[in-house]
Protein backbone atom coordinates (compact mmCIF):
# COMPACT_ATOMS: atom_id res chain seq x y z
CA UNK A 1 0.00 0.00 0.00
CA UNK A 2 1.34 3.48 -0.93
CA UNK A 3 0.84 6.89 1.07
CA UNK A 4 1.67 10.05 0.05
CA UNK A 5 3.88 12.20 2.05
CA UNK A 6 3.42 15.64 2.54
CA UNK A 7 6.26 16.74 3.43
CA UNK A 8 9.00 14.58 1.61
CA UNK A 9 6.06 14.98 -1.58
CA UNK A 10 6.90 11.73 -2.64
CA UNK A 11 5.00 8.64 -2.22
CA UNK A 12 5.97 5.16 -0.44
CA UNK A 13 5.36 1.69 -0.12
CA UNK A 14 4.03 1.44 3.30
CA UNK A 15 5.49 -2.34 3.72
CA UNK A 16 9.30 -1.33 3.17
CA UNK A 17 9.29 1.61 5.00
CA UNK A 18 7.42 -0.05 7.85
CA UNK A 19 10.52 -2.75 7.13
CA UNK A 20 12.74 0.03 7.54
CA UNK A 21 11.87 0.85 10.74
CA UNK A 22 11.86 -3.02 12.59
CA UNK A 23 15.55 -3.11 10.83
CA UNK A 24 17.19 -0.29 12.51
CA UNK A 25 14.68 -0.68 15.36
CA UNK A 26 16.76 -3.99 16.50
CA UNK A 27 19.82 -2.84 15.93
CA UNK A 28 18.75 0.21 18.16
CA UNK A 29 17.55 -2.58 21.58
CA UNK A 30 20.76 -4.00 20.43
CA UNK A 31 23.38 -1.93 20.26
CA UNK A 32 22.06 1.52 21.41
CA UNK A 33 23.08 3.33 18.48
CA UNK A 34 20.81 5.79 16.82
CA UNK A 35 20.36 4.20 13.77
CA UNK A 36 20.42 7.46 11.61
CA UNK A 37 23.41 5.85 9.58
CA UNK A 38 21.46 3.49 8.42
CA UNK A 39 18.03 5.14 8.02
CA UNK A 40 19.35 7.87 5.87
CA UNK A 41 20.76 5.98 3.41
CA UNK A 42 17.91 3.68 2.93
CA UNK A 43 15.10 6.39 3.07
CA UNK A 44 17.33 8.10 0.48
CA UNK A 45 17.06 5.55 -1.74
CA UNK A 46 13.48 5.33 -1.82
CA UNK A 47 13.57 9.05 -3.25
CA UNK A 48 13.69 10.82 0.30
CA UNK A 49 16.08 13.64 0.52
CA UNK A 50 18.63 13.86 2.72
CA UNK A 51 17.44 16.80 4.76
CA UNK A 52 13.76 15.31 5.44
CA UNK A 53 15.60 11.81 5.63
CA UNK A 54 17.82 13.05 8.77
CA UNK A 55 14.90 15.38 10.06
CA UNK A 56 12.26 12.03 10.04
CA UNK A 57 14.82 9.39 11.07
CA UNK A 58 15.22 11.67 14.25
CA UNK A 59 11.60 11.75 14.87
CA UNK A 60 11.18 8.19 14.56
CA UNK A 61 14.56 8.09 16.90
CA UNK A 62 12.77 9.51 19.49
CA UNK A 63 9.97 6.82 19.44
CA UNK A 64 12.63 4.20 19.50
CA UNK A 65 14.44 5.38 22.21
CA UNK A 66 11.76 5.89 24.38
CA UNK A 67 10.85 2.12 23.44
CA UNK A 68 14.25 1.47 24.14
CA UNK A 69 15.20 3.44 27.15
CA UNK A 70 12.25 2.52 29.29
CA UNK A 71 13.23 -1.65 28.32
CA UNK A 72 16.19 -1.18 29.24
CA UNK A 73 15.06 0.94 32.50
CA UNK A 74 12.92 -2.02 33.31
CA UNK A 75 16.10 -4.21 33.15
CA UNK A 76 18.00 -2.11 34.84
CA UNK A 77 20.51 -0.68 32.65
CA UNK A 78 20.37 2.99 32.31
CA UNK A 79 22.25 4.74 34.41
CA UNK A 80 20.31 8.82 34.55
CA UNK A 81 22.89 9.89 37.09
CA UNK A 82 25.66 9.33 34.43
CA UNK A 83 23.03 9.94 31.18
CA UNK A 84 22.71 13.69 32.90
CA UNK A 85 25.92 14.53 33.17
CA UNK A 86 26.98 13.07 29.62
CA UNK A 87 23.92 15.10 28.41
CA UNK A 88 24.89 18.80 30.47
CA UNK A 89 28.51 18.30 28.44
CA UNK A 90 27.00 17.26 25.09
CA UNK A 91 24.43 20.28 25.29
CA UNK A 92 27.32 23.10 25.68
CA UNK A 93 29.55 20.99 23.29
CA UNK A 94 27.07 20.75 20.65
CA UNK A 95 26.88 24.96 21.05
CA UNK A 96 30.96 24.91 20.66
CA UNK A 97 30.67 22.55 17.81
CA UNK A 98 28.07 24.54 16.21
CA UNK A 99 30.18 28.02 16.38
CA UNK A 100 33.55 25.87 15.25
CA UNK A 101 31.51 24.16 12.05
CA UNK A 102 30.37 28.20 11.48
CA UNK A 103 34.40 29.08 11.63
CA UNK A 104 35.54 25.81 9.34
CA UNK A 105 33.03 26.98 6.97
CA UNK A 106 33.81 30.24 6.32
CA UNK A 107 37.72 28.75 6.06
CA UNK A 108 36.03 26.57 3.40
CA UNK A 109 36.58 22.83 2.21
CA UNK A 110 35.19 22.52 5.69
CA UNK A 111 32.98 19.49 4.33
CA UNK A 112 35.94 17.53 3.07
CA UNK A 113 37.73 18.03 6.25
CA UNK A 114 34.80 17.10 8.31
CA UNK A 115 34.36 13.76 6.32
CA UNK A 116 37.52 12.65 6.45
CA UNK A 117 38.17 13.05 10.09
CA UNK A 118 34.97 11.33 10.75
CA UNK A 119 35.97 8.28 8.53
CA UNK A 120 38.88 7.92 10.02
CA UNK A 121 37.53 8.49 13.77
CA UNK A 122 35.02 6.16 13.26
CA UNK A 123 37.67 3.76 11.97
CA UNK A 124 40.12 4.23 14.49
CA UNK A 125 37.83 3.50 17.42
CA UNK A 126 35.69 0.38 15.07
CA UNK A 127 39.65 -0.61 14.87
CA UNK A 128 40.63 0.09 19.02
CA UNK A 129 37.20 -1.73 20.07
CA UNK A 130 37.74 -4.77 17.94
CA UNK A 131 41.47 -5.61 18.83
CA UNK A 132 40.68 -4.99 22.27
CA UNK A 133 37.65 -7.30 22.30
CA UNK A 134 39.33 -10.19 20.84
CA UNK A 135 42.84 -9.64 22.90
CA UNK A 136 40.43 -9.85 25.78
CA UNK A 137 38.47 -12.77 24.72
CA UNK A 138 41.46 -14.74 23.65
CA UNK A 139 42.75 -14.12 27.23
CA UNK A 140 39.31 -15.72 28.09
CA UNK A 141 38.69 -12.69 29.88
CA UNK A 142 34.25 -13.26 29.81
CA UNK A 143 31.76 -12.65 31.83
CA UNK A 144 28.48 -11.51 31.26
CA UNK A 145 27.91 -8.20 33.29
CA UNK A 146 31.79 -7.11 32.45
CA UNK A 147 32.52 -4.53 35.28
CA UNK A 148 35.30 -1.80 34.55
CA UNK A 149 37.85 -0.46 37.29
CA UNK A 150 35.80 1.24 40.38
CA UNK A 151 38.61 3.72 40.88
CA UNK A 152 39.71 6.22 38.40
CA UNK A 153 43.56 5.79 38.13
CA UNK A 154 46.00 9.00 38.30
CA UNK A 155 45.03 12.59 38.42
CA UNK A 156 41.47 12.10 38.01
CA UNK A 157 41.59 10.24 41.07
CA UNK A 158 41.89 13.88 42.94
CA UNK A 159 39.78 15.89 41.07
CA UNK A 160 37.08 17.19 43.18
CA UNK A 161 33.24 16.13 43.41
CA UNK A 162 33.72 12.34 43.41
CA UNK A 163 30.81 10.81 43.11
CA UNK A 164 29.80 7.38 42.58
CA UNK A 165 27.71 6.14 39.76
CA UNK A 166 25.52 3.02 41.32
CA UNK A 167 24.08 1.76 37.84
CA UNK A 168 27.62 1.74 36.61
CA UNK A 169 29.60 0.75 39.80
CA UNK A 170 32.19 3.17 39.18
CA UNK A 171 33.34 6.27 40.56
CA UNK A 172 34.27 9.44 38.94
CA UNK A 173 34.34 13.49 39.69
CA UNK A 174 31.59 14.87 38.27
CA UNK A 175 33.66 17.10 35.82
CA UNK A 176 34.78 13.80 33.93
CA UNK A 177 31.71 12.99 32.48
CA UNK A 178 30.22 16.59 31.77
CA UNK A 179 34.01 17.32 30.13
CA UNK A 180 33.81 13.92 27.92
CA UNK A 181 30.08 14.27 27.07
CA UNK A 182 31.41 18.55 26.34
CA UNK A 183 33.97 16.76 23.62
CA UNK A 184 31.58 13.97 22.10
CA UNK A 185 28.63 16.78 21.76
CA UNK A 186 31.94 19.26 20.04
CA UNK A 187 32.66 16.71 17.46
CA UNK A 188 29.15 15.80 17.01
CA UNK A 189 28.15 19.37 16.46
CA UNK A 190 30.72 20.07 13.72
CA UNK A 191 30.05 16.81 12.02
CA UNK A 192 26.54 17.26 12.20
CA UNK A 193 25.68 13.35 13.39
CA UNK A 194 24.23 12.23 16.35
CA UNK A 195 26.97 11.25 19.02
CA UNK A 196 26.00 7.85 19.67
CA UNK A 197 28.82 6.19 17.71
CA UNK A 198 31.38 8.26 19.78
CA UNK A 199 29.55 8.31 22.99
CA UNK A 200 29.41 4.89 23.76
CA UNK A 201 33.56 4.29 23.49
CA UNK A 202 33.63 6.90 25.38
CA UNK A 203 31.31 5.48 27.97
CA UNK A 204 33.01 1.68 28.00
CA UNK A 205 36.94 3.12 27.46
CA UNK A 206 36.60 5.95 29.25
CA UNK A 207 34.04 5.57 31.80
CA UNK A 208 34.46 2.22 32.31
CA UNK A 209 30.87 1.40 32.29
CA UNK A 210 29.56 -2.40 31.83
CA UNK A 211 28.30 -2.54 28.56
CA UNK A 212 24.99 -3.14 28.87
CA UNK A 213 24.40 -0.16 30.93
CA UNK A 214 25.96 1.78 28.30
CA UNK A 215 23.42 0.63 25.66
CA UNK A 216 20.82 2.00 28.14
CA UNK A 217 22.31 4.95 29.10
CA UNK A 218 23.02 5.80 25.28
CA UNK A 219 19.62 5.08 24.33
CA UNK A 220 18.01 7.33 27.49
CA UNK A 221 21.14 10.01 25.84
CA UNK A 222 19.81 9.51 22.42
CA UNK A 223 16.20 10.16 23.43
CA UNK A 224 16.70 13.74 24.82
CA UNK A 225 19.36 14.65 21.45
CA UNK A 226 17.02 13.15 19.20
CA UNK A 227 14.00 15.35 20.68
CA UNK A 228 15.90 18.53 19.96
CA UNK A 229 17.39 17.59 16.49
CA UNK A 230 13.19 16.91 15.39
CA UNK A 231 12.01 19.43 17.08
CA UNK A 232 15.08 22.05 15.19
CA UNK A 233 14.31 20.53 11.87
CA UNK A 234 10.77 21.23 12.56
CA UNK A 235 11.07 24.72 12.94
CA UNK A 236 13.68 25.93 10.93
CA UNK A 237 13.77 23.57 8.05
CA UNK A 238 10.02 22.43 7.81
CA UNK A 239 11.67 18.84 7.36
CA UNK A 240 10.20 16.40 9.27
CA UNK A 241 7.69 14.18 7.50
CA UNK A 242 5.06 13.35 10.13
CA UNK A 243 3.24 10.50 8.13
CA UNK A 244 6.84 8.88 6.84
CA UNK A 245 8.06 9.15 10.59
CA UNK A 246 4.35 7.14 11.81
CA UNK A 247 5.43 4.51 9.32
CA UNK A 248 8.81 4.10 10.94
CA UNK A 249 8.22 3.84 13.94
CA UNK A 250 5.34 1.41 13.78
CA UNK A 251 8.59 -0.69 12.66
CA UNK A 252 11.32 0.48 14.86
CA UNK A 253 9.18 0.82 18.54
CA UNK A 254 8.78 -3.15 18.05
CA UNK A 255 11.87 -3.97 16.53
CA UNK A 256 13.80 -2.11 19.71
CA UNK A 257 12.14 -4.28 22.28
CA UNK A 258 12.71 -7.03 19.32
CA UNK A 259 16.64 -5.79 19.86
CA UNK A 260 15.89 -5.65 23.67
CA UNK A 261 15.39 -9.37 23.67
CA UNK A 262 18.07 -10.61 21.97
CA UNK A 263 20.73 -8.40 23.77
CA UNK A 264 20.20 -9.31 27.22
CA UNK A 265 20.70 -12.45 26.00
CA UNK A 266 24.26 -11.59 24.44
CA UNK A 267 27.37 -11.84 26.13
CA UNK A 268 29.37 -8.55 26.49
CA UNK A 269 32.52 -8.98 25.19
CA UNK A 270 29.92 -10.27 22.20
CA UNK A 271 28.25 -7.09 21.62
CA UNK A 272 31.44 -5.22 21.74
CA UNK A 273 32.62 -7.07 19.05
CA UNK A 274 29.23 -6.32 17.18
CA UNK A 275 29.77 -2.86 17.65
CA UNK A 276 33.54 -3.02 17.07
CA UNK A 277 31.96 -4.48 13.57
CA UNK A 278 29.24 -1.70 12.96
CA UNK A 279 31.56 1.74 13.31
CA UNK A 280 33.77 -0.47 11.05
CA UNK A 281 30.96 -0.73 8.42
CA UNK A 282 29.91 2.57 8.81
CA UNK A 283 33.51 4.10 7.97
CA UNK A 284 33.61 1.65 4.73
CA UNK A 285 30.31 2.11 3.91
CA UNK A 286 31.12 6.58 4.18
CA UNK A 287 34.25 5.80 2.53
CA UNK A 288 33.27 3.68 -0.12
CA UNK A 289 30.36 6.62 -0.64
CA UNK A 290 33.28 9.07 -0.97
CA UNK A 291 35.33 7.25 -2.95
CA UNK A 292 33.25 5.60 -5.80
CA UNK A 293 31.75 8.09 -8.72
CA UNK A 294 28.01 8.89 -7.97
CA UNK A 295 25.40 8.09 -10.49
CA UNK A 296 24.63 11.36 -11.20
CA UNK A 297 26.70 14.65 -10.18
CA UNK A 298 23.93 17.11 -9.44
CA UNK A 299 21.76 16.92 -6.06
CA UNK A 300 18.71 18.95 -4.30
CA UNK A 301 20.51 21.94 -3.02
CA UNK A 302 20.33 23.21 0.58
CA UNK A 303 16.77 22.72 2.61
CA UNK A 304 14.09 20.98 0.86
CA UNK B 1 -19.74 71.59 -53.33
CA UNK B 2 -22.54 69.14 -52.24
CA UNK B 3 -21.38 66.78 -55.02
CA UNK B 4 -18.18 66.95 -53.59
CA UNK B 5 -19.36 66.30 -50.19
CA UNK B 6 -21.99 63.06 -51.42
CA UNK B 7 -18.68 61.51 -53.39
CA UNK B 8 -16.83 61.25 -50.22
CA UNK B 9 -19.45 60.04 -48.40
CA UNK B 10 -19.75 57.22 -50.88
CA UNK B 11 -16.29 56.15 -51.04
CA UNK B 12 -16.74 56.22 -47.07
CA UNK B 13 -19.25 53.54 -47.70
CA UNK B 14 -17.43 51.92 -50.14
CA UNK B 15 -14.26 51.31 -47.55
CA UNK B 16 -16.60 50.53 -45.36
CA UNK B 17 -17.58 47.58 -47.01
CA UNK B 18 -14.63 46.71 -48.02
CA UNK B 19 -13.25 46.75 -44.84
CA UNK B 20 -15.94 44.52 -43.58
CA UNK B 21 -15.25 41.89 -45.90
CA UNK B 22 -11.80 41.62 -45.79
CA UNK B 23 -12.29 41.12 -41.47
CA UNK B 24 -15.04 38.83 -41.91
CA UNK B 25 -12.91 36.63 -44.72
CA UNK B 26 -9.71 36.55 -42.27
CA UNK B 27 -11.62 35.64 -39.74
CA UNK B 28 -13.17 32.81 -41.60
CA UNK B 29 -10.20 31.76 -43.39
CA UNK B 30 -8.72 31.90 -40.07
CA UNK B 31 -11.55 29.62 -38.35
CA UNK B 32 -10.87 26.89 -41.57
CA UNK B 33 -7.45 26.55 -41.37
CA UNK B 34 -7.68 26.35 -36.96
CA UNK B 35 -8.28 22.88 -36.84
CA UNK B 36 -5.94 22.28 -33.84
CA UNK B 37 -7.55 21.64 -30.55
CA UNK B 38 -6.40 19.83 -27.31
CA UNK B 39 -8.02 18.69 -24.23
CA UNK B 40 -6.94 17.00 -21.43
CA UNK B 41 -8.62 14.54 -19.75
CA UNK B 42 -7.77 14.74 -16.41
CA UNK B 43 -7.34 18.41 -15.88
CA UNK B 44 -7.11 18.75 -11.89
CA UNK B 45 -5.08 16.15 -9.96
CA UNK B 46 -5.37 16.12 -7.04
CA UNK B 47 -3.00 14.58 -4.36
CA UNK B 48 -4.53 12.78 -1.43
CA UNK B 49 -3.32 10.63 1.33
CA UNK B 50 -3.15 7.23 -0.99
CA UNK B 51 -1.88 9.10 -3.76
CA UNK B 52 0.92 7.04 -6.17
CA UNK B 53 0.67 9.21 -9.11
CA UNK B 54 -2.11 9.44 -11.81
CA UNK B 55 -3.19 8.87 -15.42
CA UNK B 56 -3.44 12.09 -18.08
CA UNK B 57 -5.16 11.86 -21.38
CA UNK B 58 -4.11 14.33 -23.71
CA UNK B 59 -6.41 14.07 -26.97
CA UNK B 60 -7.97 16.39 -30.05
CA UNK B 61 -8.38 17.04 -33.41
CA UNK B 62 -5.73 18.01 -36.30
CA UNK B 63 -5.79 18.29 -39.97
CA UNK B 64 -4.58 15.79 -42.32
CA UNK B 65 -1.05 14.54 -43.14
CA UNK B 66 0.17 16.48 -40.20
CA UNK B 67 2.45 14.64 -36.80
CA UNK B 68 1.81 15.93 -33.37
CA UNK B 69 3.93 17.32 -30.58
CA UNK B 70 2.93 17.06 -27.53
CA UNK B 71 4.56 19.36 -25.05
CA UNK B 72 4.05 19.41 -21.14
CA UNK B 73 5.58 21.82 -18.94
CA UNK B 74 6.08 23.76 -15.49
CA UNK B 75 6.26 27.29 -15.53
CA UNK B 76 10.23 28.62 -16.37
CA UNK B 77 12.02 29.62 -12.88
CA UNK B 78 15.33 29.80 -11.76
CA UNK B 79 16.60 26.24 -9.70
CA UNK B 80 20.05 26.19 -7.58
CA UNK B 81 21.45 21.99 -7.57
CA UNK B 82 24.61 21.23 -5.69
CA UNK B 83 27.30 19.81 -7.72
CA UNK B 84 29.82 17.04 -7.04
CA UNK B 85 33.36 17.04 -8.16
CA UNK B 86 36.27 15.22 -7.36
CA UNK B 87 38.24 16.34 -4.42
CA UNK B 88 42.04 16.03 -3.66
CA UNK B 89 41.72 13.68 -6.59
CA UNK B 90 40.37 10.76 -4.65
CA UNK B 91 36.85 11.70 -3.32
CA UNK B 92 33.99 12.54 -4.44
CA UNK B 93 31.99 15.79 -2.21
CA UNK B 94 29.99 18.72 -2.87
CA UNK B 95 31.84 21.26 -4.10
CA UNK B 96 29.16 24.42 -4.75
CA UNK B 97 26.20 25.42 -6.55
CA UNK B 98 24.97 25.43 -10.08
CA UNK B 99 21.93 27.96 -10.71
CA UNK B 100 20.06 26.58 -14.00
CA UNK B 101 17.73 29.66 -15.27
CA UNK B 102 14.58 29.49 -17.88
CA UNK B 103 13.88 25.91 -17.05
CA UNK B 104 10.73 24.12 -16.07
CA UNK B 105 10.67 21.77 -12.85
CA UNK B 106 8.83 19.35 -15.39
CA UNK B 107 8.89 18.66 -19.38
CA UNK B 108 7.98 16.42 -21.43
CA UNK B 109 7.96 15.46 -24.82
CA UNK B 110 6.03 12.97 -26.98
CA UNK B 111 5.78 13.11 -31.04
CA UNK B 112 4.05 10.48 -33.21
CA UNK B 113 7.63 10.29 -35.28
CA UNK B 114 11.53 10.91 -34.04
CA UNK B 115 11.35 14.55 -33.02
CA UNK B 116 14.18 14.98 -35.53
CA UNK B 117 12.18 13.82 -38.59
CA UNK B 118 9.36 16.26 -38.81
CA UNK B 119 10.79 18.79 -37.33
CA UNK B 120 14.00 21.23 -38.27
CA UNK B 121 16.23 22.56 -35.58
CA UNK B 122 15.29 25.97 -36.45
CA UNK B 123 11.61 25.47 -35.48
CA UNK B 124 12.75 23.02 -32.17
CA UNK B 125 14.84 26.39 -31.13
CA UNK B 126 11.95 28.21 -31.92
CA UNK B 127 9.39 26.41 -29.84
CA UNK B 128 11.78 24.92 -27.40
CA UNK B 129 11.23 21.33 -28.56
CA UNK B 130 13.67 18.68 -27.16
CA UNK B 131 17.26 18.73 -25.47
CA UNK B 132 19.42 20.20 -27.97
CA UNK B 133 16.85 23.26 -27.94
CA UNK B 134 16.22 22.95 -24.44
CA UNK B 135 20.53 23.17 -23.95
CA UNK B 136 20.25 26.23 -25.78
CA UNK B 137 17.14 28.13 -24.10
CA UNK B 138 18.70 27.73 -20.60
CA UNK B 139 20.90 29.55 -19.22
CA UNK B 140 23.61 28.05 -16.63
CA UNK B 141 25.67 30.44 -14.12
CA UNK B 142 28.89 29.79 -13.22
CA UNK B 143 30.06 27.99 -16.33
CA UNK B 144 32.86 29.00 -18.23
CA UNK B 145 31.98 28.19 -22.16
CA UNK B 146 29.50 25.82 -24.00
CA UNK B 147 31.51 22.60 -23.40
CA UNK B 148 30.71 23.08 -19.86
CA UNK B 149 27.44 24.25 -20.07
CA UNK B 150 26.54 20.84 -22.18
CA UNK B 151 28.25 18.69 -19.32
CA UNK B 152 26.62 20.25 -16.95
CA UNK B 153 23.36 20.15 -18.93
CA UNK B 154 23.48 16.26 -19.66
CA UNK B 155 23.68 16.34 -15.90
CA UNK B 156 20.47 18.20 -15.09
CA UNK B 157 18.62 16.26 -17.45
CA UNK B 158 19.75 12.95 -16.12
CA UNK B 159 18.96 14.22 -12.50
CA UNK B 160 15.39 15.29 -14.06
CA UNK B 161 15.29 12.27 -15.95
CA UNK B 162 16.05 10.00 -12.44
CA UNK B 163 13.35 12.18 -11.02
CA UNK B 164 11.02 10.95 -13.66
CA UNK B 165 10.31 14.31 -13.99
CA UNK B 166 11.65 14.92 -17.68
CA UNK B 167 11.21 12.23 -20.61
CA UNK B 168 10.91 12.37 -24.48
CA UNK B 169 9.22 9.27 -26.28
CA UNK B 170 7.86 9.20 -29.93
CA UNK B 171 5.33 6.77 -31.09
CA UNK B 172 2.71 6.84 -28.33
CA UNK B 173 0.59 8.85 -30.02
CA UNK B 174 -2.24 7.21 -31.19
CA UNK B 175 -4.05 8.58 -34.45
CA UNK B 176 -7.37 8.09 -35.99
CA UNK B 177 -8.31 9.35 -39.46
CA UNK B 178 -11.38 10.88 -39.71
CA UNK B 179 -12.79 12.79 -42.97
CA UNK B 180 -12.09 16.01 -41.86
CA UNK B 181 -9.19 15.03 -40.49
CA UNK B 182 -7.26 13.09 -37.84
CA UNK B 183 -7.54 12.54 -34.03
CA UNK B 184 -4.59 12.24 -31.84
CA UNK B 185 -4.43 10.87 -28.00
CA UNK B 186 -1.84 9.65 -25.66
CA UNK B 187 -1.97 8.18 -22.68
CA UNK B 188 0.41 9.47 -19.99
CA UNK B 189 1.55 8.23 -16.87
CA UNK B 190 1.48 11.21 -14.40
CA UNK B 191 4.32 10.86 -11.63
CA UNK B 192 3.98 11.32 -8.63
CA UNK B 193 7.03 12.81 -7.97
CA UNK B 194 5.60 16.31 -9.79
CA UNK B 195 5.20 18.60 -6.89
CA UNK B 196 1.92 20.80 -7.11
CA UNK B 197 1.60 23.61 -9.42
CA UNK B 198 -0.01 24.31 -12.72
CA UNK B 199 1.11 22.85 -15.90
CA UNK B 200 0.94 23.66 -19.50
CA UNK B 201 -0.18 21.32 -22.60
CA UNK B 202 1.02 22.74 -25.78
CA UNK B 203 0.43 20.45 -28.92
CA UNK B 204 2.06 21.50 -32.14
CA UNK B 205 0.76 20.61 -35.47
CA UNK B 206 3.78 20.03 -37.90
CA UNK B 207 3.91 19.77 -41.34
CA UNK B 208 6.87 20.01 -43.65
CA UNK B 209 9.36 20.22 -40.90
CA UNK B 210 7.27 23.44 -39.54
CA UNK B 211 5.16 23.94 -37.05
CA UNK B 212 1.74 25.01 -38.59
CA UNK B 213 -0.28 25.63 -35.75
CA UNK B 214 -0.58 25.32 -31.91
CA UNK B 215 -2.92 24.73 -29.62
CA UNK B 216 -2.67 24.91 -25.51
CA UNK B 217 -4.37 23.16 -22.60
CA UNK B 218 -3.76 24.07 -19.21
CA UNK B 219 -3.68 21.57 -15.72
CA UNK B 220 -3.57 21.76 -12.04
CA UNK B 221 -1.58 19.25 -9.47
CA UNK B 222 -3.12 20.03 -5.89
CA UNK B 223 -2.74 18.90 -2.70
CA UNK B 224 -6.16 18.12 -0.81
CA UNK B 225 -7.37 16.83 2.47
CA UNK B 226 -4.89 15.13 5.49
CA UNK B 227 -2.21 16.13 3.09
CA UNK B 228 -2.67 19.74 2.83
CA UNK B 229 -3.50 20.13 6.09
CA UNK B 230 -0.14 18.47 7.48
CA UNK B 231 2.03 20.53 4.72
CA UNK B 232 0.85 23.43 5.55
CA UNK B 233 1.22 23.20 9.11
CA UNK B 234 4.80 21.78 8.99
CA UNK B 235 5.26 25.05 6.61
CA UNK B 236 3.51 27.59 8.49
CA UNK B 237 3.52 26.29 12.35
CA UNK B 238 7.08 24.56 12.80
CA UNK B 239 7.21 24.44 16.40
CA UNK B 240 3.58 23.52 16.74
CA UNK B 241 4.10 20.54 14.04
CA UNK B 242 7.72 19.52 15.82
CA UNK B 243 6.01 19.22 19.41
CA UNK B 244 2.56 17.13 18.11
CA UNK B 245 5.19 14.83 16.10
CA UNK B 246 7.95 14.51 19.30
CA UNK B 247 4.82 13.35 21.57
CA UNK B 248 3.68 11.14 19.31
CA UNK B 249 6.91 9.12 19.04
CA UNK B 250 6.81 9.71 22.81
CA UNK B 251 3.77 8.32 23.04
CA UNK B 252 4.18 5.42 20.49
CA UNK B 253 7.92 4.31 22.44
CA UNK B 254 6.27 4.32 25.66
CA UNK B 255 2.94 2.52 24.16
CA UNK B 256 5.25 -0.36 22.96
CA UNK B 257 7.63 -0.26 25.94
CA UNK B 258 4.03 -1.00 27.95
CA UNK B 259 2.79 -3.78 25.90
CA UNK B 260 5.74 -5.08 25.40
CA UNK B 261 6.63 -5.47 29.14
CA UNK B 262 2.79 -6.17 29.68
CA UNK B 263 3.03 -9.16 26.42
CA UNK B 264 6.05 -10.94 28.98
CA UNK B 265 8.60 -8.74 26.36
CA UNK B 266 10.93 -7.49 29.87
CA UNK B 267 12.08 -9.32 32.98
Amino acid sequence: MYFYLPVALTSINSFITVGIGLIVGILTGIFGVGGGWLITPLLMMLGITPTVAVATGANQMVASATSGAYAHYKLGNVDFKMGWCLLIGSFFGGFIGAGALKVLTAMGNADFLIKITYVILLGIVGAFMLMDTLFKMRRRHTGHYERGDSKPAGFLKNLPLQIYFEKSAVAHSLFVPIFLGGIVGILAGIMGVGGGFLMIPVMVYMLRMPIHVVIGTSLFIILFTSIEVTFLQAYTNHSVDFILAVLLLLGSTIGTQIGVFFGKRLKGEHLKLFLAFILLAVALQMTLQLIMRPSVLLAIAGNH
Amino acid sequence: MRKIKNQKSKIKIVAFIIFEFLILNSALAGELSAQLTTKVSHDRIKIDFFYHGSEVNVSGVSGHGTDIVIKLTSPEGHQVLRKKAKVAGLLWMNVGELEFDRTSNLYFLHSTQKINDIVSQDEMDRYVIGYPALKKHIEVAQVKDEDEKARWFNEFVKFKELSRLYAISFGQIILNQTDSGQNYSIKLNWPYQAPIGEYLVTVYAVKDKKVVEKAEARMIVEQVGIVKTLANMAKNNGALYGAISIVVALIAGFGVGIIFRKGGGGH
